[in-house]
């Protein structure tokens, strides 16, 4: 979605404070959801696999270890009473109120999810999401797909092992921990040219959900998760049928190579997490380019306090650091003699904190940031990706507990504020606009939503 | 050396028996409570009828095992032919459940705390 904002800044900068702001709050309300199609196929709540008895405050689906176990084992686990049709749905109503430009109130968003198993060993989830993009117009495309094939309650070296294959189409979106961007769809929002690391699915040009991918991964003793995969760029062609601006088109990605290692622990009162996730690529972007060599290395670190689900704190930091080789140094159309660099770094981190009291009333702070290499040809006007932006939401999900009258259906709503403290670099004149132009402060980005969410 | 009467040494093997029975050693059902939302809950409802990845807890102690109607209980369950008393629990919950009954589906690895196991199986006794 950031891609979007992105293009959008190429070609009228004026209409830069719209499209941030309609970013950011994309940003903050595209998320995984709990899935009442799960629900009904365990017979358990929304609440036993996730915090929040919806899912998530703004961002992330904040997975109890239960619901992480589900994930690993497939989408598969079941209370054993027959055939629950694996389909669910979801509509989201937001009133957007940014710092600068018109406010609006919109269905902005209509899902069907087909989530659920279809034998003990296969199960899966895929989302297809219609997304209002102005003039009641909704442009519908496939978003993350997961499917997976899990070999259960098989032994290593006497201990437990689960052994599985993972289809999907966005590095990441499968993990258990769920702490990495791609699952929780928060990552630092970057500005012009290609910022942001491949990890992070608000970087400029991201691959996520514009590729198609497959992975091994195994669960040793409980605590002990390992994955390797690998992914190739779908062609435009694939991606303008899903429903994907091919202006958005991550390039085309070559010998591709994922892998993540995490050590995780369910204390049941208590929960934590260590892991390491890598993800290497050979980009051409333009297609017919030259070839950049990129390599994304991180960590992540989470924690939750779960007691007896009465009050709730989970915690959790990623940072990935990029690393990129490009194939050309391409020279400054607009100062003589000056060279883009032949490297360069990329470092997205992000902080969250979620507080939820009896799954039911929640509080959400993160903080984002990226920072790079500067690089005055690739990284205009400012020469400078860096970006600093807070995210802060309060949520309210009545439904979805073990006491509560269904669990055909649940509800959600969410009031958001995402601002922005420095973007291309820059703390003031973040468009490096001229003397005696009017000039656009970091603060301008900002944007306030309130959302509601029902989910069946 | 003093003989003490029959009578009074049977009386006290039998109250020092009902003291370390654990149906005597009455737990604290809020704390159980607690225990049951912390170790139980994602795989068992205490409401009637509602099963989860487990059966309904609703009226467990007192139960004969693998005999709810809607739920599909592993062959090892239904054959084992034992009552849920607050004593078989508190043996069953004490240790691995594939330990304790070999064959189950269920995946527990024990409460090895004797206070929080007290505790759970006096609110388990209160759901009814």
């Amino acid at each position: 979605m950031l891609s979007f904002l992105n293009r959008r800044v190429r070609r009228r900068p004026g209409k830069m404070l719209l499209w941030c702001g309609i970013a950011a709050l994309l940003l903050a309300s595209t998320t995984a959801q709990a899935i009442p199609a799960f629900a009904r196929q365990t017979g358990a709540a929304c609440a036993d696999c996730h915090a929040g008895a919806y899912g998530a405050g703004a961002n992330g689906p904040n997975l109890t270890p239960y619901g992480m176990r589900f994930k690993l084992n497939g989408y598969t686990d079941t209370d054993g009473q027959g055939f629950k049709i694996p389909v669910s749905g979801q509509l989201t109503e937001t009133h957007t109120a940014p710092a600068r430009g018109p406010s609006s109130t919109d269905l902005t968003e209509a899902d069907l999810y087909l989530a659920g198993r279809i034998s003990d060993q296969v199960g899966g989830y895929a989302k297809i999401e219609a997304d209002h993009v102005g003039h009641d117009t909704y442009n519908t495309k496939l978003s993350n797909v997961d499917l997976r094939f899990v070999a259960k309650e098989l032994k290593l070296n006497g201990k437990d092992f689960t052994l599985g294959v993972s289809v999907n189409n966005n590095p990441g979106f499968d993990d258990p921990i769920a702490v990495l961007p791609a699952a929780t769809s928060l990552g630092p929002p970057g500005g012009q040219g290609p910022t942001g690391t491949l990890l992070n699915l608000s970087s400029a040009n991201a691959p996520a959900d514009r590729l198609i991918g497959a992975s091994v991964y195994g669960l040793y003793d409980s605590d002990w998760y390992g994955e390797i995969g690998t992914y190739r760029s779908l062609p435009t062609s694939e991606q303008d049928h899903l429903g994907y601006n091919i202006a958005g088109d991550p390039g085309r990605l070559s010998d591709t190579g994922y892998f993540r290692f995490a050590y995780m622990k369910d204390l049941k009162r208590q929960f934590f997490s260590a892991g390491l996730v890598g993800l290497t690529t050979r980009r051409q972007l333009p297609r017919t380019g030259p070839t950049d060599n990129l390599t994304d290395l991180g960590y992540d670190l989470s924690y939750q306090f779960l007691g007896n689900r009465e009050n709730i704190v989970q915690v959790s930091y990623v940072n990935i650091l990029e690393k990129r080789k490009y194939g050309s140094t391409p020279v400054s159309p607009i100062v003589p003699g000056l060279t883009a660099l032949s490297r360069g770094a990329l470092h997205d981190e992000t902080l969250s904190v979620t507080y939820t009291f009896k799954q039911t009333y929640g509080v959400q702070l993160a903080h984002l940031e990226s920072n790079g290499t500067r690089d005055a040809v690739r990284f205009a006007p400012l020469g400078n990706p860096d970006t600093t932006a807070n995210l802060l939401s309060i949520f309210w999900a009545p439904f979805g507990k073990d006491d509560s009258f269904t669990s055909l259906a649940n509800m959600k709503i969410a009031a958001t504020w995402f601002r922005f403290t420095r973007f291309n670099g820059a703390t003031n004149n973040i468009f490096g606009v001229p003397l005696g132009n009017p000039t656009t402060k970091p603060g301008d980005l900002n944007a306030f939503s309130v959302s509601a969410s029902v989910a069946f | 050396m003093t003989k003490l009467p029959l009578g009074l040494c049977a009386a006290t093997l039998v109250f020092g028996w009902l003291l370390a029975s654990p149906s005597a050693r009455a737990g604290d059902t809020s704390a159980g409570s607690d225990v049951f939302k912390t170790e139980c809950s994602e795989c068992h409802s205490v409401k009637q009828g509602r099963n989860k990845k487990g059966p309904s807890l609703f009226g467990i102690v007192g139960r004969p095992a693998g005999t709810l109607p809607d739920f599909s209980y592993s062959d090892a369950l239904r054959q084992a032919h034992w009552l849920w008393t607050a004593e078989k629990l508190h043996s069953y919950l004490s240790q691995p459940a594939k330990q304790a009954n070999p064959g189950t589906k269920m995946k527990y690895d024990g409460l090895n705390d004797p206070k929080q196991l007290e505790d759970l199986i006096s609110y388990l006794g209160t759901v009814h």
